[in-house]
């Protein structure tokens, strides 16, 4: 009987001590307002970003929000993941139901931590896990950018997803194993140019997200970066973006930075399907020195 | 004799295969989808054609553009004629389509997404020289884009 006990009081001592180690790892460490760099932010340069981030295909403004200009991130469009279907929030200044409360610090603690103001753990289906290689700066400037919009009213949606609050607990310890939040680092032997496709394609571009594939614990497998594999979406299968020229997908970056520029519009095949569309509406509103850059660091890709 | 022999047998292999291509014309889903995807690689074949001459890379000619839009208007009638965008290619095949479900799910999306596509071609028919197909162009790019976003699915 002591013995029962004994065992009894194991198991109970083994099962706490799992649970608070679950809820220590699954904790949040959100940035505080003296991280951040002191930065005059540019608003300009937050557009760009904004347009390369492609931040508006999933918050672009939802069905009922009838006559709202559509160019506007008003958010509330269903995106539907093999997860649930999510609800991406307003990031106009609306002071209500949009990003107009919120502080440089929960911006940044959003976008490169994927933490909300609460201090919930965001689902990696926004892909903070690529904008935290960008500058904190021009996370700073995308803000500043938003900051200039019209506010719409678009209340948040709760997101139709199977326990919500494990999930969320759950993406705390995945933290651990599938987001490293160290910033891109330029590459000395290359062209600026290609540092600078490098860091939009790896930061704000968030190609990774769909073009690398991923490993058992659903972080990016990097041995094989840019491999391609299975659709994010859960159907069919996401093209490799390794050696596009030696393959005979595009002539030259010439060519490359052309379908990036112009998609389909101009019969560059595939740059429509699986949601490359939206993708390369994003790519056109760049400039196109950004797009060559672009362009020359994913045809470099072997 | 060893020639005739072979091409009585090739002779009596095609027959073998032209029946075998009677019983799938009666409308089989790999039918549906081998001739859906014979529309869009004329499609594709005369946007080549129409790009090359919008990039310059091929001399504007009226008699060519008003070549790569007939591509298009056959392959768009002989669809029309197969009724390849009938539903029954959503049962029983075995080739892959990259053809999405919403295509049957949302017709009210689908066919003023072909409307844009037909109203595209004519209007690029009707141009008779290089500064109007230039003006009239985007508008068919723009059809291929806008269908394939919503219509067609990842590789």
């Amino acid at each position: 009987m002591a013995r029962h006990a004994g065992l009894l009081a194991t198991v109970a001592v083994l099962a706490a001590a799992g649970l608070s180690l679950a809820w220590g790892l699954s904790a949040a460490h959100p940035l505080a307002a003296s991280d951040l760099p002191a930065h005059q932010a540019d608003a300009a340069n937050g557009k760009l970003l904004f347009n390369a981030a492609g931040c508006l295909s999933c918050h672009k403004p939802g069905p009922e929000l009838t006559g709202v200009d559509a160019s506007l991130p008003a958010g509330g469009a269903p995106f539907k993941t093999p997860v649930g279907t999510f609800y991406p929030p307003n990031l106009t200044p609306d002071p209500e139901t949009g990003l107009g409360k919120w502080t440089d610090a929960e911006f940044v603690n959003a976008v490169q931590r994927g933490l909300s103001p609460e201090g919930e753990h965001l689902v990696p289906a926004f892909p903070y896990t690529s904008y935290a290689r960008m500058k904190t700066e021009d996370v700073l400037d995308i803000k500043a950018y938003l900051d200039t919009l019209a506010p719409v009213a678009s209340p948040e949606k709760a997101a139709d997803i199977p326990a919500p609050w494990l999930l969320r607990r759950g993406v705390g310890i995945w933290k651990h194993l599938g987001f490293d939040t160290a910033q891109w680092q330029p590459d000395a032997a290359q062209s600026p140019a290609w540092n600078r496709g490098a860091y939009l394609a790896n930061g704000a571009g968030h190609c990774n997200e769909c073009h690398t594939p991923r490993n058992l614990f659903m972080a990016p497998d990097w041995s094989r970066q840019f491999a391609g594999g299975p659709h994010p979406g859960g159907e069919g299968k996401v093209p490799s973006l390794r050696d596009l020229i030696g393959r005979g997908k595009y002539t030259d970056a010439a060519d490359l930075a052309s379908a990036f520029q112009n998609g389909e519009m101009m019969g560059y095949e595939h740059m429509s399907s699986g949601g490359m569309g939206e993708v390369q509406t994003n790519l056109s509103k760049l400039p196109e020195a950004e797009v060559q850059a672009l362009a020359e660091y994913v045809a470099s890709l072997k | 004799m060893k020639k005739t022999m072979a091409a009585a047998l090739a002779l009596a292999f095609g027959a073998t295969l032209l029946g075998a291509g009677a019983v799938l014309a009666a409308g089989s889903a790999d039918d549906m989808i081998n001739a859906r995807q014979a529309e869009m690689k004329a499609n594709m074949k005369a946007m080549k054609l129409l790009v090359s001459v919008l990039k310059g890379e091929t001399p504007y000619d009226a008699a060519t553009v008003q070549g790569a839009v007939k591509i298009m208007q056959d392959a768009r009638a002989e669809g029309e004629a197969q009724d390849v965008w009938n539903a029954t290619s959503l049962t029983g095949a075995t080739l892959k389509s990259e053809a999405k479900p919403e295509i049957w799910s949302d017709s009210a999306g689908f066919a003023p997404a072909w409307k844009k596509f037909d109203s595209a071609v004519a209007s690029v028919a009707s141009t008779t020289d290089e500064a109007s197909f230039k003006a009239a162009f985007p508008a068919l790019g723009g059809a291929c884009k806008g269908c394939h976003e919503a219509f067609r699915a990842a590789e």
